[in-house]
């Protein structure tokens, strides 16, 4: 049950980002579905959990985006890492820590993802392009974060999935 | 999943990939539809409230025929696109295939479209794709039944155009914001603002002749070596549901 239902989220969490979320366009950057819900699930569910949700919704991503299969699985992989340790060492009750963790998990997110296309030999962007997506990107995730962790609470707790131990 | 990622890149690894891709084209197709809907759902819903005082005059009459009115409008907008498609078949001399966008990057780094034309339709990686509008971009990648096509925007993308009015030679580059078009500088002459940024033919990778967009704004430095004009691109990436495969082509 509990697998189908995170299955089911990340199958919709990416379909939405490659069909609708690009619609929401804020300076040059669209909302990271994907991310912003592995990251949720690491905050409520714990690390582990978060891995293993973070290599499935890569998976899906790097269906939809050239190259090989894997960059955006590993740069979810950061992702969710650092949302854990930030839940794991900080009070995750204050609402400005999941905004937090999904800012800094996004900057860490686009450094691998880049890092990654780059170390496979394939197209980065410039420095001068890269930066002001990031900043946007960390923007609009972190506006995003508040409502969709509360979408993603209120479904766990009708699945009666116990939240993680800090 | 870095050995996978290592693994998925090899040459020897490319149909799978392509066929594993392609498996979500159509669950893509079916979700863009509903976005379609709701788009135009929220249409209907926008004109009601900007016409409410109109509404409570002509009453349920006039509300029926609104109704009509949105159905008949999205129905328009689909003919226009599927005529100007049409029409650029018949005009551009090459052999083509119509592919619906089904989906779009997943990042914003890298701007791309998923088509549902691979393969099996013709479509191989290197071909170029147009809409009625002027020149998208390139297929990347092509699987069986679906391809990822890398857009203009793509902060990657590169096309040699000529300017149609000062006849100026340059090179457009992807921006998520603007296209730039880098001009070579020739003594004299400056681009103009609303000229015609068009294929030159140039380097082979791309026909000649394929409108890419206007020139919106221009900046002049005696110390560049280059000049640099911004460009509105001809095509919407966000508002692009069809698109055309040029078939017959490909870049030298």
């Amino acid at each position: 049950m509990k697998v189908a239902a995170g299955i089911l989220l990340m199958v919709a969490a990416a379909l939405l980002q490659v069909t609708w979320a690009s619609q929401l366009e804020i300076a040059g950057a669209f909302p990271n579905l994907v991310l912003i819900a592995v990251i949720g699930v690491t905050w409520t569910q714990g690390v582990r959990a978060g891995l293993l949700w973070a290599c499935v919704g890569g998976i899906l991503l790097d269906l939809n985006a050239p190259g090989p299969l894997g960059p955006h699985a590993v740069a979810l992989l950061a992702g969710a890492y650092t949302a854990g340790f930030w839940a794991r060492n900080l009070d995750r009750d204050r609402f400005l820590h999941p905004m937090g963790a999904v800012a800094c998990g996004t900057v860490l997110y686009s450094l691998v993802l880049m890092g990654a296309d780059g170390v496979l030999g394939l197209p980065i962007p410039q420095l001068d392009t890269a930066v002001p997506l990031v900043v946007a990107a960390c923007a609009v995730n972190a506006a995003l974060t508040l409502p969709l962790l509360g979408v993603l609470r209120w479904v766990t707790s009708r699945l009666h999935w116990e939240p993680a131990a800090a | 999943m870095v050995a996978l990622a290592v693994l998925s890149q090899q040459s020897w690894a490319a149909g799978v990939r392509g066929t594993a891709k392609s498996a979500l084209a159509p669950v893509e197709s079916q979700m863009m539809s509903i976005a379609s809907a709701v788009e135009a759902a929220t249409a209907i819903f926008g004109d009601v409230a900007s016409l409410r005082t109109q509404n409570q005059r002509l009453g349920a009459e006039n509300q029926d025929l609104k109704r009509q009115l949105a159905e008949m409008n999205a129905a328009a907008i689909d003919n226009k696109e599927l005529r100007q498609a049409l029409d650029y078949q018949r005009s551009f001399g090459h052999r083509t295939v119509a592919a619906e966008v089904v989906g779009r990057g997943p990042d914003s780094f890298s701007r791309t479209l998923q088509i549902d034309r691979g393969t099996a339709d013709g479509v191989q990686a290197g071909m170029i794709v147009v809409s009625g509008a002027g020149l998208v971009g390139r297929v990347r990648e092509a699987g069986p039944h679906g391809a990822i096509v890398q857009t203009l925007a793509d902060p990657q993308s590169r096309a040699n155009v000529f300017l149609s009015g000062s006849g100026l030679q340059g090179t457009v580059v992807g921006g998520p914001g603007a296209l730039h078009v880098q001009i070579e500088h020739r003594l004299g002459i400056v681009p103009t603002k609303g000229e015609w940024a068009i294929t030159s033919g140039i380097g082979g990778g791309y026909p000649r002749g394929l409108v890419v967009g206007a020139v919106t704004s221009f900046t002049h430095s005696d110390a560049a070596s280059v000049d640099v004009a911004l460009i509105e691109w001809a095509n919407d990436p966000r508002t692009l549901s069809l698109v055309i495969v040029v078939v017959d082509f490909m870049p030298s």
